[in-house]
């Protein structure tokens, strides 16, 4: 996520707009950046782009610039066309920008029949030009924007190639000349409703026609517009009639039908077709990564090298450099001595570099342990993000999601909840369907860890593979501040190291055991959802993007933007946290929350009883509770390991991703969730203790 | 969408499903059990009456080339499209 371009706003709306809009995964977000210099995440997959972002261009800036989710097709359907859609039909719209693939023109003009009946003037941007030319792939821009009647640029948007010359083409923009006429039938149906809207209720943009189309076509962001407007019934009634008919001739379809036919004409006389290269490496990696066979190594292949750079490289080297050399060694006792000699208020004092103290607890933990952590992770995640490889998963990982009623679509959302559940939840809206997109969300919140809980699991893998030979064995007292906090314990030293065999032994089979338990938790439950979420699922069509080598500046950038945004949200809570474990600590309360919470966690989960306080900071973050447990591995059992660690992996999501459940599903369907995942934490856990100590 | 305009026989076509991979076909026709709203979908991506496209991989699923693009096809939706020798 980045946050420097604002979200689309009617306070903005004073200013003309202009729009990028396009494709999917065709450069929209790239071209953005080097039209306004504002940063927004760019990733090689389509759907990156889930809401419009705004920002000022460079060459006007009394102007504003959108960047739009990509369309598949309009009429839009899908959340994220949607979203496009309300953009065309709200903002005042001067200029469109469409970016077009220049491998894949015939698609691009499919766009472009329905844009250029909207009566707004447009440019285009012919992006990916290099990748069109590898393959051989020749379009002539000046017989194109003759045909089009728009200015047709070249560009190669990663490069900076040809933006200079669409800045100064915009201001040559022009409505396009339209590339159909429907057949008689249908444009006598065009027309009808296109004089209904001039007559009734006309835009103060977007031409009648176009709106007719569109309205025709059923895009539910026109219905709904017109729905608002007075006067509007007439336009409507004759719209139900005429699109009350559905299936393969319905009018719809026969519209698209005919935008497609005149797309692929015009493709036809101005592209021009070569030998191109039909074997690159990038191309035999993506055969590769999609191979039925070759296609699980490559998997493993790749996350067994994101185990080892975040899993052993930053949970381990980082951490340990971090938490124990520097802030153990010098940051924490320089900060402590200026405390204590600066203020001769005890408690005060110890509120800042106590053992509940918001330095010594809350920010050491934030920083020394969380960020190296989420660091390497982000830095993976933007890699794998841009090489292309998250749409491959998608193919192989189908028959999975088959299973729980979800369609392979639905991996790009559950693996970019291992980045962040919260932002996740954003990017269901690629998925085509409400129920998709519930199940989708309910398994995320359910089962899928974020970056920093993932951290603490890989970090315990670290300690299985004895990379990690030694960790502070906390006293008592500091177990329990451990697991309050939440935070990642990693002890600071290792006065008290823990026996690697022993280590080695528990988290082996604590691994293996949270790795079959969350899957088998998340493919049960998914079923389960499934038959009980009404809906049919919807068969995986998909485009694969081609594998590129990762740019680092993008990868830094998004890396960059991600862990302020990270920081942001946990260091608050992560002082919170300390703040309530010190005012817990101070008025005597946590022996009474251990007390109270020792039937379930003590007498049905098995582990200790100072895991009380680690599921009630859970509702905080989940990944603090996670990093509590942590923290206690030296005491816990292989058994209590595994229990403590698949309770909390499937405890509540943290307080951003409810915020952002609520706002997309609503206050209902997350209080349910809600209701629904703790109950299946502590029952999973349950079962599993038992069933292990029958087993163990 | 509609059949080609010079509809070949029925033993000419195949299912999608059923083409060898390598091979190079144009897409005939859709089956119903597609429904309008994946029929779109499909038609977006362009894989539209007559159009030439290249069998990458059947397994797991449905692989195509359809100008310079790669479609990934569920078997589900693949074996309900008919295509015919390019």
């Amino acid at each position: 996520m980045d946050c420097a371009a604002s979200p689309s706003s009617a306070t903005a709306a004073v200013l003309r707009t202009l729009a990028l809009v396009g494709h999917p995964n065709v450069g929209k977000s790239v071209l953005f950046h080097r039209l306004t210099g504002t940063y927004v995440t760019v990733s090689n997959y389509p759907g990156t782009t889930v809401e419009v972002s705004r920002a000022t261009p460079r060459f006007d800036r009394e102007a504003s610039l959108l960047d739009t989710p990509g369309v598949l097709a309009l009429p839009s359907r899908s959340d994220d066309e949607r979203a496009t859609m309300r953009a065309l039909l709200h903002e005042d719209m001067r200029t469109l920008i469409q970016v077009g693939d220049a491998k894949n023109l015939r698609r691009t003009l499919n766009l472009t029949a329905l844009l250029a009946e909207l009566g707004v003037p447009m440019v285009m941007a012919l992006n990916m030009t290099d990748e069109a030319k590898a393959r051989g792939v020749t379009v002539d821009s000046s017989a194109l924007a003759a045909a089009l009647g728009v200015p047709v640029v070249a560009t190669v948007a990663t490069g900076g190639e040809g933006v200079a010359a669409l800045t100064d083409a915009l201001a040559r923009a022009a409505v396009p000349a339209p590339l159909l006429r429907y057949d008689p039938v249908l444009e006598r149906d065009i027309a009808r409703v296109e004089q209904l809207i001039l007559a009734q209720c006309p835009h103060p943009r977007l031409a009648a026609r176009g709106l007719a189309i569109l309205a025709i076509g059923r895009d539910p962001e026109v219905e709904a517009w017109l729905a608002a407007q007075a006067n509007s019934e007439t336009v409507r009634a004759a719209l139900a009639e005429l699109t009350a008919p559905i299936g393969r001739d319905s009018l719809p379809a026969r519209l698209a039908r005919e935008r497609g036919g005149a797309a692929e004409a015009l493709a036809r006389t101005v592209t021009q077709q070569a030998a191109g290269k039909d074997r690159t490496l990038s191309m035999l990696l993506g055969r590769i990564a999609v191979h039925r066979l070759w296609g699980w190594p490559m998997l493993l292949g790749v996350l067994y090298l994101v185990y080892l750079f975040v899993g052993d490289f930053g949970a381990s080297t980082l951490v340990g450099l971090l938490e124990e050399d520097f802030f153990g060694e010098v940051l924490n006792p320089a900060v402590t001595e200026f405390v204590t000699s600066h203020i001769s208020t005890p408690w005060l004092a110890d509120l800042i570099v106590g053992e509940y103290g918001l330095w010594t607890m809350g920010m050491t933990y934030a920083l020394a342990l969380i960020l190296p952590i989420v660091t390497t992770f982000f830095l993976a995640f933007g890699v794998l993000e841009d090489s292309g490889y998250f749409s491959r998963l998608s193919v192989i990982a189908n028959r999975m999601f088959a299973a729980i009623g979800l369609n392979g679509r639905a991996v790009l959302p559950m693996v970019l909840g291992l980045g962040c559940v919260t932002m996740a939840t954003l990017t269901t809206r690629i998925l085509h369907t409400p129920r998709e997109r519930l199940i989708t969300i309910y398994l995320m919140a359910l089962a899928i860890p974020c970056s920093a809980q993932l951290g603490v699991v890989l970090g315990l893998g670290c300690v299985t593979m004895a990379t990690l030979t030694t960790r502070i064995l906390h006293t008592p007292r500091e177990r329990l501040i451990t697991i309050y906090l939440m935070a990642l314990a990693i002890p600071c030293s290792a006065q008290l190291g823990v026996v690697l065999g022993l280590l080695g032994g528990i988290s082996f089979g604590a691994t293996l055991i949270w790795v079959l338990a969350i899957v088998g938790v998340l493919l049960f439950t998914g079923w389960l959802a499934s038959k009980v979420v009404p809906g049919r699922r919807v068969p995986l069509v998909t485009e694969l993007p081609p594998m590129r080598m990762p740019v680092l500046g993008n990868v830094l950038k998004k890396t960059g933007g991600r862990l302020k945004w990270y920081l942001i949200e946990v260091i608050p809570l992560f002082l919170i946290g300390t703040l309530i474990m010190f005012g817990l600590d101070r008025s005597g309360a946590l022996p009474w929350i251990i007390e109270a919470g020792e039937p379930l966690v003590v007498g049905w989960l098995g582990l200790p009883p100072e895991a009380s306080a680690a599921f009630v900071m859970g509702f905080l973050r989940r990944d603090f509770g996670a990093s509590g447990l942590f923290a206690l591995q030296s005491e816990l059992s292989m058994i209590q390991a595994v229990v403590g660690m698949v309770t909390i992996t499937l405890f509540v999501p943290c307080i951003a991703s409810l915020m952002m459940i609520i706002k997309e599903q609503g206050m209902k369907v997350a209080a349910l969730m809600l209701a629904m995942i703790i109950p299946t934490a502590f029952l999973i856990g349950g079962l599993l203790n038992h069933g292990l100590r029958l087993i163990f | 969408m509609n059949a080609a305009p010079s509809k070949p026989l029925p033993h000419e076509r195949i299912r999608l499903i059923g083409t060898p991979v390598g091979r190079m076909v144009r897409i005939d026709d859709f089956d119903d059990e597609i429904d309008p709203l994946q029929r779109e979908q499909l038609h977006a991506y362009g894989l539209s009456a007559a159009h030439a496209v290249k069998v990458l991989q059947q397994q797991p699923m449905t692989v195509l080339l359809c100008e310079h693009v790669e479609l990934a096809i569920e078997h589900a939706v693949s074996r309900h499209i008919w295509v015919q020798p390019a």
